[in-house]
């Protein structure tokens, strides 16, 4: 589809809308259903149930998501390859090794007080996330090859991988609690997860849509960019950082979960042709819906039990991806 | 050993202090929510089954638990469902996310992950104070425990004694070592283990190292027996080749590897394997 | 006689490309309002030393442009004066046509990167310039390879800069479409615009106001296209294959068959 200007806003409103009524289908499945809802304002523990952990699971879910497809739409555009995500970096693998050294260190032991624990995890997948990244870009030496940078990534991610491997292995309470992270989850969001992701998303949206311009210059090729006066050094430490946030952000909270960050510029760019920066703003609402719907699919598609998220991610996204590469073959247009 | 007890003793206290402090210890807990199925079977040995309103999926134990609703499992635990039942105590293992979730929602949650028989003893203290069990109570169960462990153990014939055993809890391999609750029913049975307890609780050991220790007698979950075949090099040791190898129904696995009360019943399992396999012994060398 | 002011001169220029020296001690005067082609064989540093001309890679030496040092030109100002067309190496689909001009103009705009009137107008000449105006809402995913290579000629013009640079600038386009480019550029040189293009198609140098041939990372040869001794040099870099003869008005390179068949 090629739509033009005009069109750009009708998608976003749509998707703003349906993500407004995804949210009111959040609040109303669970568990206990929609006499949750119902008895609400005289019930407490239902008050609680609504209050306390379906909306901000809700709004969290979309908030994790549009961080995630946020920081998809920056890496695919910083590499200049549709293929990336914002699990590049090594962000994925070191947020793993920050929960596993947290769970070997405090997880079985009960001598941490409360507050450390609370902190403790999701504190310590976000600096192994940020760790992960710095020791790429020092093994890159800087963001100036992108091709090193990607190689740096990898490296450091298949490293730190086997080193939260190891650690598992050795403590095989840590390897069970590992596995809850690693398969990702939206379960276990409460207000203050919700508002750290929603913290750390807005200023994400707005300094990707100023970088928009730059990001555009350099899909034309960095001599080019380069050539037109774009800060390209400054440019890709600011995405890099801004991808490394986000990510992390994400996975402190959620765990792993694939595809949303890979597939949601994809998506977004099925429908719509646009410029880098509304690509990234779309993105994220993109991302955002993908894992608003799976997470209220989780919940109750089984109801009372929960399918895992991740699973649902791949399954809605994947699909959709699937059809388009169809119809995209049976029209014989190239993508 | 003292000096583990000790700590664990003390880990325990700071545990129950840490977590209590939130909550109201005056009152005995009512509704009871258990994510363990040895904290399950814990509850129930205490006399307070009709208190459960929730367990995980993998409690199954005793029978009057089966209509009870499934809260998930231990590491996903359905916060949701939880909160809608309105417990006044969880009852959960280690360190999980949902733990501090829980807390965070104002529930009282009591993290136990007994390792040993002094984890055991303590817990069944810690989880007696919190259902208003008073202490003489569930002292008694644990000395009913202990005795009729002893009672088992006093029955076992001298040839199978000092028998060198090997019992694989899952195939990674994890085996039992001796500082674990199964090691040590098996070192109160008179067996020796062949994972010493400088290895850990529960090491996950090399198949090289299970070999070269040429075990008398292994025990294993039937489900694992046909991987635990095809490891290179194990159909050679002699135990294998003799029989000696006890296998256990996943009824029976889990008799044997939930550090609870129903450790008696895990023991007595291990005492009839122990005696079945060195009397065939017995039978082959006269 | 008026001297002509130089655009662009390079002083002593050595390039390094992964640890290995690329340009040997460029020496080199470029003529301004002319258009200059820098002919060579393959591996030449033909690139290289327009690359380096243009800014865009780390050299020893000195390089002029309009008489200031390149080294201590502001990024945006340097941007204003210097276009650069380089070899195809976009990898987006999504921006149309208009976009991809319109980032022509960023040398001019501020942070915010909104369209002034100037820049609009500058788009639109360029897009004339190369027929491309009726494209200006296509996708640049759906243009054929000449089509997007005119497009991104427009791109180049839209920044008008009084020096531009390209690299292999007809790759892709057919004869009719490189007949305009010609004119475009004569166009472009009359407006007191300097043009400096590395070739492969020597017919088509042969058309430029001054040449310079490279080769194994020297220059061999500077001076006026009509000059015969630039013809012998060029020549001479290409082994003889090929011979430059007139054919009315202009000079065209023919093969120069060794084998008779």
């Amino acid at each position: 589809m090629n739509l033009n200007k005009s069109n750009h806003w009708l998608f976003a409103l749509t998707m703003l809308l349906l993500v407004v009524i995804g949210i009111g289908i959040g609040v109303s499945v669970g568990s206990s259903g929609l006499e949750s809802l119902q008895n609400a304002w005289h019930d407490d523990v239902a008050w609680q149930i609504i209050w306390q952990i379906r909306l901000p699971r809700t709004l969290g879910a979309f908030a994790a998501g549009a961080l995630l497809g946020l920081a998809g739409a920056l890496a695919q555009g910083l590499f200049r390859n549709p293929l990336a995500d914002p699990y590049l970096l090594g962000s994925a693998s070191g947020a793993t090794l920050g929960v596993a050294l947290a769970l070997a260190f405090y997880g079985g032991n009960q001598f941490a007080p409360d507050a450390f624990v609370r902190v403790g995890l999701t504190g310590a997948a976000f600096a192994g996330a940020l760790l992960a990244v710095v020791l790429t870009l020092l093994l890159a030496k800087g963001v100036q090859h992108t091709m090193r940078l990607l190689l740096a990534g990898v490296i450091v991610g298949v490293v730190m991988g086997a080193m939260a491997s190891l650690i598992a292995l050795m403590r095989p309470d840590v390897l069970q609690n590992m596995q809850g992270f690693l398969l990702g989850s939206t379960a276990f969001i409460g207000w203050p997860a919700c508002l750290v992701m929603v913290y750390v998303l807005l200023p994400c949206l707005c300094l990707a849509w100023f970088f928009g311009f730059a990001m555009d210059a350099l899909s034309l090729g960095e001599s080019t960019a380069l050539s037109l006066g774009v800060p390209l050094r400054a440019m890709r430490i600011v995405i890099v950082l801004l991808v490394t946030l986000a990510t992390g952000a994400a996975v402190a909270q959620t765990g792993l979960i694939a595809f949303v960050g890979l597939a949601a510029p994809h998506l977004v760019r099925s429908i719509v042709s646009v410029k880098s920066g509304s690509l990234a703003l779309l993105s994220a609402l993109m991302g955002g819906l993908l894992l608003l719907v799976a997470d209220i699919l989780a919940r109750s598609l089984i109801a009372p039990q929960e399918l895992p998220v991740g699973v649902l991610t791949a399954v809605l996204g994947g699909s959709y991806l699937l059809w388009l590469m169809y119809r995209n073959q049976n029209q014989g247009a190239l993508k | 050993m003292a000096r583990h007890t000790g700590m664990l003793y003390l880990c325990f206290m700071f545990c129950l202090l840490s977590s209590s402090y939130a909550a109201d210890t005056t009152k005995p807990a009512q509704r009871i929510i258990s994510l363990l199925p040895s904290l399950t079977e814990t509850v129930c040995a205490l006399g307070a089954c009709n208190r459960l309103v929730g367990v995980d999926r993998y409690s199954n134990w005793p029978e009057s638990i089966a209509q009870l609703p499934r809260m998930g499992g231990g590491i996903d635990p359905n916060i949701e469902s939880i909160v809608a039942l309105k417990p006044d105590l969880v009852l959960m293992a280690g360190s999980a996310r949902g733990g501090e979730r829980l807390k965070s929602l104002g529930l009282t949650v009591l993290t136990l992950e007994p390792k040993n028989y002094a984890d055991i003893q303590i817990a069944l203290g810690v989880v007696g104070k919190a259902l208003g069990v008073p202490a003489k109570d569930s002292d008694r169960v644990w000395r009913d425990i202990n005795a009729q462990v002893e009672e088992i153990s006093k029955s076992v014939p001298q040839y199978a004694k000092a028998q060198r055993v090997y019992f694989e809890v899952s195939p990674v391999p994890f085996g039992a070592g001796d500082g674990s609750f199964i090691g040590e029913t098996l070192q109160r049975l008179g067996a020796r283990n062949i994972l010493p307890a400088s290895m850990g609780i529960f090491p996950q050991v090399s198949p090289e190292f299970v070999v070269r220790a040429q075990p008398d007698i292994i025990m294993v979950g039937d489900s694992n027996l046909s991987e635990m075949q095809a490891r290179p090099g194990w159909t050679n040791l002699s135990a294998m080749r003799t029989g000696r190898v006890c296998t256990f129904t996943p009824k029976e696995s889990d008799v044997l590897v939930r550090p609870g009360p129903r450790m008696v019943e895990a023991a007595r399992l291990m005492s009839q394997c122990l005696v079945e396999k060195s009397a065939a012994q017995a039978k082959q060398n006269p | 006689m008026t001297k002509t002011p130089t655009a662009l001169q390079a002083l002593n220029v050595y390039v390094s490309l992964n640890g290995q020296e690329v340009l040997h001690g460029i020496d080199l005067k470029i003529r301004a309002g002319h258009w200059t082609s820098i002919v060579g064989p393959n591996g030449a540093g033909k690139s290289t030393l327009l690359k380096a001309l243009a800014g865009l890679l780390e050299y020893q030496g000195e390089v002029f442009l309009f008489d200031q040092p390149l080294a201590y030109l502001k990024a945006k100002y340097r941007s204003q004066q210097i276009s650069w067309l380089g070899q195809n190496e976009v990898t987006s689909d999504d921006l149309n046509v208009w976009d991809v001009v319109m980032l022509g103009r960023l040398p001019y705009q501020d942070w915010m990167a909104v369209p002034s009137a100037q820049d609009k107008q500058a788009v639109e000449a360029a897009l004339q310039a190369t027929q491309a105006s009726e494209w200006r809402q296509r996708r640049i995913g759906q243009l054929s390879a000449g089509e997007k290579q005119r497009v991104l000629l427009a791109r180049a013009i839209a920044v008008q800069a009084s020096l531009m640079l390209m690299d292999e600038p007809l790759t892709n386009l057919d004869p009719p479409h490189q007949v305009d480019w010609l004119e475009q550029v004569r166009y472009l040189t009359a407006q007191g615009k300097t043009v400096v293009s590395v070739l492969h198609e020597v017919g088509m140098a042969l058309h430029a106001d001054d040449m310079v041939v490279m080769q194994a990372g020297r220059i061999v040869h500077q001076g006026a296209c009509t000059d015969l001794a630039s013809h012998r040099a060029i020549e001479a870099v290409f082994d003889n294959r090929i011979a430059i003869q007139a054919v009315k008005s202009d000079w065209v390179a023919v093969p120069n068959l060794l084998r008779s068949i």
